[in-house]
C-alpha cells in the first residue's frame, strides 16, 4: 500500500471518494480482499455484464483446426506444398528447417459436424462442447504477437511479450477488487503434466503491488501455501495465537498511531478467515454424485476436471479472477492420439462447467474463457518419420466465451480457405482483453497505472472492443 | 564532405530572389505552421523530425531527409501526396493547391528568408536539467527545518535511545542489536556515543550487505536466466564484487565505471571485468524456435532504460518507439544511447545457440576452463532432451521412468560440475555492430543509422574516443558537469531513510515527475557528494547523524493536519522491513544466523509445492549447515518461481530494475509469518534460549527476556499481563507439559508483532 493511501484510510471514506475521485485503484486497498461496496462504487466505468471471469488458458496452444475451424479446402489440398502467397510475409517458429524441405498443407482427419441454432462448427474430438453450442461465442481469427510460447503466453495474459508487467487478473483486482472476503481476489489453478511455460510472470503483478499477484492454488496439500498450521498447532492455539497478535498489536496502535498498523491487524484476521475457508473450498463432499460425474471430478486427484469444479466454488464465493492452466497442447509431432488425450481431459470438464454455472444462475454473471496463446498452422509438421503434428501459427486461431454480456450462439470473424489468415475484420489478443474488461465494466483506455513515467495499461496502444461478440 | 555540402545550400538559400522569398512567407510558412510543426518542431521532435527550419528539413528525420532541393520524389512530397507507406498529415489530406504548392517550393530549391536557414538549439529550463547549485547552509537540518518553519511546523524530539539503536542498526547493516549493545548504548554517557555507534556499523562488513541488496535491486540481480527455461546461471561473482566494493567504500564514480565499462580500461583487473555483470543480469531466453536478435535487443533496450533510471532519472524507455512525450529526449537520442551498450559480443543469431550467455569470464585455468565448456555442452544436452522427452509427455511427469532416468543424469552432472568459477561479463566485439534508429520501437524496422552519443539536453562529453565507447559513457555520467547522476543517488539515499525521496518519482526527474520538495536540500546533498569525491559511508554517516533522521516516528495530530504524508519530515516515518530483513532479524533474534559473507547463492527451505509452478522443473535442494541460515540477500533466486518469503514480502521480481519497492500489507504475508515450517523452527530456537537463558528467572522475567531479544525493549506492564495470560492458557490446553511447546508459541508471537516487522 502506498503511504498516501494509509493517511486517507485512516480519514473518513467520503474523505477518500473525494480526494481520489474515481480514479480507479487508488482505492482498491492493496489487500487481496476488497470491500464489495467499495469496489462497485469506486472502479467502475460503466455498467457491467459480469462480476467475475473464469479463463481457461490451455498451455501450449490447441489446434484450431482440429477442433473449431473447419477447412474442408484444406482437406482436399492435404499433402500438396503450401503456396508460396501464403507464406509471405508472414514469420514462423522453427523457421530454418522450411529451407530444408519446403512445408506441405495439412487437412484434419478429424469429423465434423454442426450444432446448435447457428451451426458452429465441432470435431469429434469435443462432443460436449457441441452441446453448448447455443451457449457460447466462438471467435476465429485472432492473432497474437508473437510465435514462442513463453513471450506468447506473457502477451495474452500481460498485453506485452516481455516479462514484469502485471497479468489480466492483477489489473481486474487492482481496478475493482474482489467480492471474496475470504479468498484472494485473483486464484489461479493448474493441471496437466508441467507448470506453463513463464512461470509466475504469467500471474505476476508486474509494477503492481503485489498483492495483486495471482495465488496458485495447489491441487495436492495445502491449496495455498502456509495454509495449515505448523504441525502440533491446533485450531483452539491458532486462535488464541492471533488473539494475542491482535491485542499487542492494538496496543501499539495506540501508542504510534500508525495507520498501517490496523490494516496489518485486518490482514492477520483475514488470513484467519482464509485458513477456516480454505479446506471447506476444497472439500468436494457438498458436490453431489451427479455433479462429480458432470465434470469427471475424483475428490482429491489432481485434474482439469476437479480445476473446473473448484473454478465453479471459487466463483460461487466471490473471487474475481479465477484463471486455468491446463498444459500439453503443444502437438508438434503428432496429432494424433496425444491430441485425443488432452481433448479428453479438458472436453467435458469444460462442457460440465458452463452448464453447472447455468444452472445454477451464476453463468449470467461470470464470463467464461477458453483459449490459447496461440494456433497451429495449416501446414503438417514432421518431426519424426510416420507421424505428423502442427507448427505455431500466429495469425487466425480459434477461441471462445460465454457469459454475461456474451452473445450466446455468435460465431465472429473467420478465416481464409486454409485457415491462413482472417477474413474481415483483425481480432488481435488485445482487442480480447479489451472486451475482457468491458465486460466487467472496465474501459481499457481508461484503467492505467503509472511506471517509470508512463501510463501503462493491459492493452498497450491498442485494443478495440469485439462488438459482434457482445448481445 | 557533409559540411562542405551544407554549406553550398546555405549559400544557396541566402541567394534566393526576393519573389522566392515572398511565395515562402505567403505560401509555405502558414502551411508548414498549420500542418506540420505541432508535432515536427525543435521542441516537439517527433520522429526526430523538426520543420521549422531549412536546415532541419533537410537533415531529416528518423527516415532521413524529409525533403531534398529540386527532388520531386522528396519524403515531404511522398507524404503528402499519401502515395506511399508514410502519409502526413495524420488522419486527413491536404488540398491539392496546397500539395501543388510544396511540391513548386522543393523544386524552388526550397527557398527560405534568412531567419528560416538555420536550425533552433533547443534549451530546457526545467529545474533537474539546470546546473547542482550548491546552498549556503550547514547541513541537513539546517535545510530541513527551515521549510519546516515555512510551514508553521516544528521537528519532532529525537527517540529514545533503544529506538535509535534498533532504527540506526538495521538501516546501516539490515539487523537488529543485540541485547548486550543495546545495553552498552544506553549506558554509554559520552556526548559521541551515538557516532561511535554509527561509526562501529558502517565499519561491520554487514554494512556492505544491507548497501548491496540496494543496489542489486537496481541491478535486476537474479541467478537464473528468466523467461521460460530459467536455468540457473553463473553471477553471484559479480555480487560479491558489490559487496566488496561497498565495504572498501569505493568511490560512487570508480563504481560506476567499472561496472559500465571496467573490461574497456586499461590493464582492466579480473575484478574489473566481473563488475561489468551488472548490465548483464538482463534475462535471457533460448527456448526453441525464438528469434535470438530480438532478445539482444529486449536486453539492450532494458540497458538503456535501467541506465535511465538509475543514474539519469529520466525514463528513456518512453523514446524506444517515439520521441519522449514529455521530457527533451528524441527517439533518435535514444538510439544514440543505445549505440553504446549495443556491441556487446552477446549470441545473435541461430547458429551460435549453443553460445548462450557468452561472454563470460573464466576464473581459473586453461584446463578447468575447458573441462567447464565440456560440461556445459553435456548439461545442454541433457537440458534438451528433458524438454523434448516433456513435450511428448501427458500423464504424471513425476512417475516417467525416463524423465526420472534424464533427471538424475542431469543432478549428477550438476553434482560434479568441474570446480571453476565463472560469471557474465561484459565484452567488446571487434566489429561494432551497425546502429539504427528501430522504427516504431520495432528493430525489424530500421530507420536512418545513429552513433554513439549522449542526449543534447546535457552538457557533452569531455575528450571522449573518435567513436564514442561505453567507457566514455561512464565517465560522462559521472562527470561533475552532469545535473543529475548525484542528485538521483543522493535522493535514492535519502529514500532508505525516511521511506521515500527528496523526489518522491525517484526514477523520473523529468517533466512528468515530482519535484522536490526541498530542492535546496537535494541540491546541497549533491554537491556534498562531489565534493567528498564520491564516497558513499560519508554520506550515509551525515544522514544518519542528522537531527532529521533521529526525531521520534510517532504520528502527531499537528503534523497530520498540514502536511498529511509527512513529506517534509517533521517526523520520522515508520517503516516495514524489506523481505530479506524480516527473515534476517529472525535469524539473529534466534540467534541462528550464519555471518558468512558472499560465496555461491544458498538454498534455504522453502514451502512444499512452491517451486512447481515451472516448465522446467528445478530441483529445490535445501543447503545444509549454517547455508540454511545464510542472510536472505544469498538466497538463490529463481526469476520464475522466486522463494515466497521474499516475493510475498515485496522483494522485486528481478525483471527490470526496482528503484523503490512497494511495501504491502497483506494476508499472504501473515500466512508465512504464522504457518511456514522456518518461522516455527525460529520461534523454536527462540524458546529455547528463552528457557536456558533465563532459567533462574520466573515468567515475568523470561518474558521481558523474551521480549529484549525480539523487540530490544522491556514490555510495558500491560504487554506482559496480556502474554502471561496467553502463556497460562498455552499451559492450561497442554495435553503433555511442555515448557518448549509454551514458549514456543509465546515466540510465534512475538515474531508476528507489527513492531517486529518496522522499523521505527
Amino acid at each position: 500500500m502506498q503511504p498516501e493511501d494509509k493517511y486517507l484510510l485512516k480519514r473518513t471514506r467520503r474523505h477518500l471518494f473525494r480526494e481520489c475521485g474515481f480514479g480507479i485503484g487508488k482505492a482498491a486497498l492493496a489487500s487481496l480482499m476488497t470491500d464489495k461496496l467499495l469496489a462497485q462504487v469506486n472502479g467502475k466505468h460503466h455498467a457491467s455484464k459480469v462480476d467475475r471471469v473464469i479463463f481457461l488458458f490451455m498451455a501450449g496452444a490447441p489446434t484450431q483446426l482440429e477442433l473449431f475451424d473447419y477447412k474442408p479446402e484444406l482437406v482436399k489440398w492435404d499433402g500438396k506444398t503450401t503456396p508460396e502467397s501464403f507464406l509471405k510475409g508472414k514469420r514462423f517458429a522453427f523457421m530454418d528447417t522450411f529451407a530444408k524441405e519446403p512445408p506441405k498443407l495439412l487437412g484434419t482427419r478429424r469429423t465434423f459436424k454442426q450444432a446448435g441454432g447457428n451451426g458452429m462448427w465441432f470435431s469429434d474430438l469435443v462432443p460436449h462442447l457441441s452441446t453448448v453450442a447455443d451457449d457460447i461465442a466462438m471467435v476465429h481469427g485472432v492473432s497474437t504477437e508473437n510465435f514462442n510460447h513463453g513471450p506468447a503466453k506473457l502477451f495474452t495474459n500481460t498485453g506485452s511479450v516481455r516479462t514484469g508487467r502485471p497479468s489480466i487478473g492483477s489489473w481486474v483486482t487492482y481496478g475493482i477488487g474482489s467480492e471474496s472476503k475470504n479468498l484472494p481476489g485473483f486464484v489461479v489453478l493448474q493441471s496437466g503434466p508441467r507448470g506453463p511455460r513463464g512461470g509466475a510472470a504469467l500471474w505476476g503483478s508486474g509494477f503492481l503491488p503485489s498483492s495483486y499477484q495471482g495465488v496458485p492454488f495447489r491441487s495436492a496439500g495445502d491449496p495455498i501455501l502456509d495454509l495449515s498450521n505448523p504441525e502440533g498447532v491446533d485450531a483452539e492455539q491458532q486462535r488464541r495465537t492471533l488473539e494475542t497478535i491482535r491485542d499487542l498489536n492494538k496496543m501499539e496502535l495506540e501508542e504510534t498511531g500508525d495507520a498501517e498498523i490496523s490494516t496489518r491487524i485486518d490482514q492477520y484476521e483475514m488470513a484467519y478467515r482464509m485458513q477456516t475457508s480454505g479446506p471447506e473450498l476444497i472439500d468436494f463432499k457438498q458436490e453431489s454424485k451427479e455433479t462429480l460425474e458432470m465434470y469427471g471430478a475424483e475428490p482429491g486427484k489432481a485434474s482439469y476436471a476437479n480445476n473446473c469444479l473448484l473454478a465453479r466454488r471459487l466463483v460461487e464465493r466471490g473471487v474475481r479472477f479465477v484463471q486455468l492452466y491446463h498444459t500439453d497442447w503443444d502437438h508438434h509431432d503428432d496429432i494424433t492420439k496425444p491430441l485425443d488425450r488432452v481433448c479428453g481431459e479438458v472436453d467435458r470438464p469444460t462442457a460440465a462447467l458452463i452448464k453447472d454455472l447455468k444452472q445454477r444462475g451464476l453463468l449470467d454473471r461470470t464470463l467464461v474463457v477458453w483459449s490459447g496463446e496461440f494456433g497451429r498452422t495449416p501446414m503438417g509438421e514432421v518431426r519424426e518419420k510416420g507421424k505428423i503434428g502442427r507448427n505455431h501459427h500466429i495469425d487466425a486461431f480459434s477461441l471462445f466465451m460465454a457469459g454475461g454480456g456474451v452473445k450466446p450462439g455468435a460465431v465472429v470473424g473467420g478465416t481464409d480457405e486454409f485457415g491462413f489468415s482472417p477474413t474481415g475484420g483483425h481480432i488481435n489478443v488485445h482487442d480480447i482483453q479489451a472486451t475482457i474488461l468491458h465486460l466487467l465494466g472496465i474501459d481499457h483506455l481508461k484503467l492505467t497505472y503509472r511506471f517509470q513515467g508512463r501510463d501503462f495499461r493491459l492493452t498497450d496502444v491498442a485494443g478495440n472492443v469485439v462488438k459482434p461478440l457482445l448481445s | 564532405m557533409r559540411h562542405a555540402i551544407c554549406l553550398i545550400f546555405v549559400a544557396a538559400a541566402y541567394a534566393q530572389a526576393p519573389a522566392d522569398i515572398e511565395f515562402f512567407d505567403k505560401e509555405i510558412r502558414p502551411l508548414l505552421r498549420t500542418n506540420c510543426q505541432g508535432c515536427h518542431s525543435v521542441n516537439s521532435l517527433n520522429s526526430g523530425l523538426a520543420m521549422d527550419s531549412r536546415d532541419a528539413i533537410i537533415k531529416g528525420g528518423n527516415r532521413g531527409a524529409a525533403a531534398v532541393a529540386g527532388d520531386a520524389n522528396s519524403l515531404l512530397l511522398q507524404a503528402v501526396r499519401q502515395d506511399g507507406g508514410l502519409k502526413m498529415p495524420p488522419g486527413r489530406k491536404l488540398a491539392p493547391e496546397q500539395i501543388a504548392k510544396l511540391e513548386d517550393w522543393v523544386k524552388r530549391g526550397l527557398p527560405v528568408p534568412q531567419e528560416f536557414v538555420a536550425a533552433k538549439r533547443r534549451k530546457s529550463t526545467h529545474w533537474a536539467f539546470q546546473p547542482v547549485k550548491r546552498p549556503e547552509a550547514a547541513g541537513v537540518d539546517e535545510l530541513v527545518q527551515k521549510k519546516l518553519k515555512e510551514k508553521n511546523l516544528t521537528p519532532s524530539p529525537e527517540a529514545d535511545r533503544v529506538t535509535l539503536i534498533r532504527r540506526v542498526s538495521l538501516d546501516l547493516v539490515g539487523l537488529p542489536p543485540t541485547r548486550q549493545e543495546v545495553a552498552d548504548f544506553v549506558a554509554d554517557s559520552r556526548p559521541d556515543a551515538y557516532e561511535r555507534l554509527v561509526d562501529r556499523l558502517l565499519a561491520s562488513p554487514h554494512y556492505g550487505e544491507r548497501q548491496t541488496r540496494h543496489w542489486l535491486d537496481l541491478a535486476r540481480f537474479a541467478d537464473s536466466d528468466g523467461y521460460t527455461i530459467d536455468a540457473p546461471r553463473d553471477i553471484f561473482p559479480y555480487r560479491d564484487w558489490v559487496l566488496r566494493a561497498l565495504n572498501d567504500d569505493m568511490p560512487f564514480d570508480q563504481f560506476t565505471i567499472e561496472q559500465f565499462a571496467g573490461d574497456l580500461l586499461p590493464n582492466a583487473t579480473n575484478d574489473q571485468i566481473i563488475a561489468t555483470g551488472f548490465h548483464r543480469n538482463t534475462p535471457s531466453n533460448y527456448e526453441g524456435g525464438i528469434d535470438f536478435e530480438q532478445y539482444r535487443v529486449e536486453a539492450v533496450a532494458d540497458r538503456v532504460q535501467t541506465t535511465g533510471a538509475v543514474w539519469l532519472g529520466l525514463t528513456l524507455g518512453c523514446a524506444r518507439c517515439h520521441d519522449h512525450k514529455y521530457d527533451p529526449i528524441s527517439q533518435k537520442e535514444h538510439y544514440q544511447l543505445f549505440a553504446f551498450l549495443n556491441n556487446v559480443d552477446e549470441v545473435d543469431k541461430e547458429a551460435d545457440r549453443k553460445f548462450f550467455n557468452k561472454p563470460f569470464l573464466e576464473l581459473g585455468s586453461p584446463e578447468q576452463v575447458a573441462a567447464l565448456a565440456k560440461w556445459d555442452a553435456a548439461v545442454q544436452d541433457v537440458e534438451f532432451r528433458i524438454r523434448k522427452h516433456q513435450e511428448t509427455l501427458t500423464q504424471d511427469a513425476d512417475k516417467d521412468p525416463k524423465l526420472i532416468e534424464l533427471r538424475a543424469e542431469l543432478n549428477t552432472l550438476r553434482k560434479n560440475k568441474p570446480q571453476v568459477q565463472r560469471t557474465l561479463v561484459m565484452r567488446e566485439l571487434a566489429k561494432p555492430r551497425e546502429h539504427y534508429i528501430h522504427l516504431g520501437g520495432d528493430f525489424t524496422r530500421k530507420g536512418s543509422a545513429v552513433q554513439p552519443a549522449v542526449p543534447a539536453v546535457f552538457p557533452p562529453m569531455k575528450n571522449p574516443n573518435a567513436v564514442p565507447n561505453r567507457l566514455d559513457l561512464a565517465k560522462w555520467l559521472v562527470d561533475k558537469d552532469n545535473p543529475v547522476t548525484a542528485r538521483v543517488t543522493m535522493n535514492r539515499i535519502w529514500q532508505q531513510y525516511f521511506g521515500k525521496g527528496i523526489v518522491e518519482t525517484e526514477n523520473d526527474f523529468g517533466l512528468m515527475g515530482d519535484r522536490p520538495t526541498q530542492p535546496e536540500l537535494l541540491d546541497w546533498l549533491a554537491s556534498e557528494f562531489m565534493a567528498g569525491g564520491w564516497k558513499m559511508k560519508r554520506m550515509h554517516k551525515l544522514i544518519v547523524m542528522s537531527a532529521t533522521y533521529r526525531q521520534a516516528s510517532q504520528a502527531r495530530q499537528d503534523v497530520t493536519a498540514v502536511d498529511p504524508y509527512n513529506k517534509f519530515l517533521a517526523r520520522q516515518n515508520r517503516l516495514r522491513l524489506d523481505a530479506e530483513i524480516i527473515r534476517d532479524s529472525a535469524l539473529t533474534v534466534t540467534g541462528l544466523l550464519s555471518e558468512k559473507l558472499g560465496g555461491p547463492s544458498v538454498y534455504p527451505p522453502i514451502p512444499k509445492g512452491a517451486n512447481d509452478v515451472t516448465q522446467v522443473k528445478r530441483e529445490w535442494k535445501v543447503s545444509e549447515g549454517e547455508d540454511k541460515y545464510r542472510r536472505g540477500m544469498y538466497t538463490f533466486f529463481q526469476r520464475s518461481a522466486a522463494h515466497p518469503g521474499l516475493i510475498t514480502f515485496d522483494a522485486p521480481d528481478s525483471t527490470v530494475t526496482c528503484t523503490r519497492r512497494v511495501r504491502s500489507n497483506t494476508p499472504l504475508q501473515a500466512l508465512i509469518l504464522l504457518n511456514d515450517d522456518a518461522y516455527f523452527e525460529f520461534a523454536g530456537a527462540l524458546a529455547k534460549r528463552v528457557i536456558q537463558e533465563g532459567a533462574d528467572k520466573d515468567d515475568a522475567g523470561k518474558l521481558t527476556l523474551a521480549w529484549q531479544q525480539v523487540l530490544q525493549r522491556k514490555p510495558k506492564a500491560s504487554e506482559s499481563q496480556r502474554m502471561l495470560a496467553f502463556l497460562t492458557a498455552q499451559r492450561d490446553a497442554q495435553k503433555v507439559k511442555s515448557e518448549q511447546a509454551a514458549w514456543t508459541a509465546v515466540g510465534r508471537v512475538l515474531l508476528n508483532l507489527d513492531e517486529f516487522m518496522t522499523r521505527e
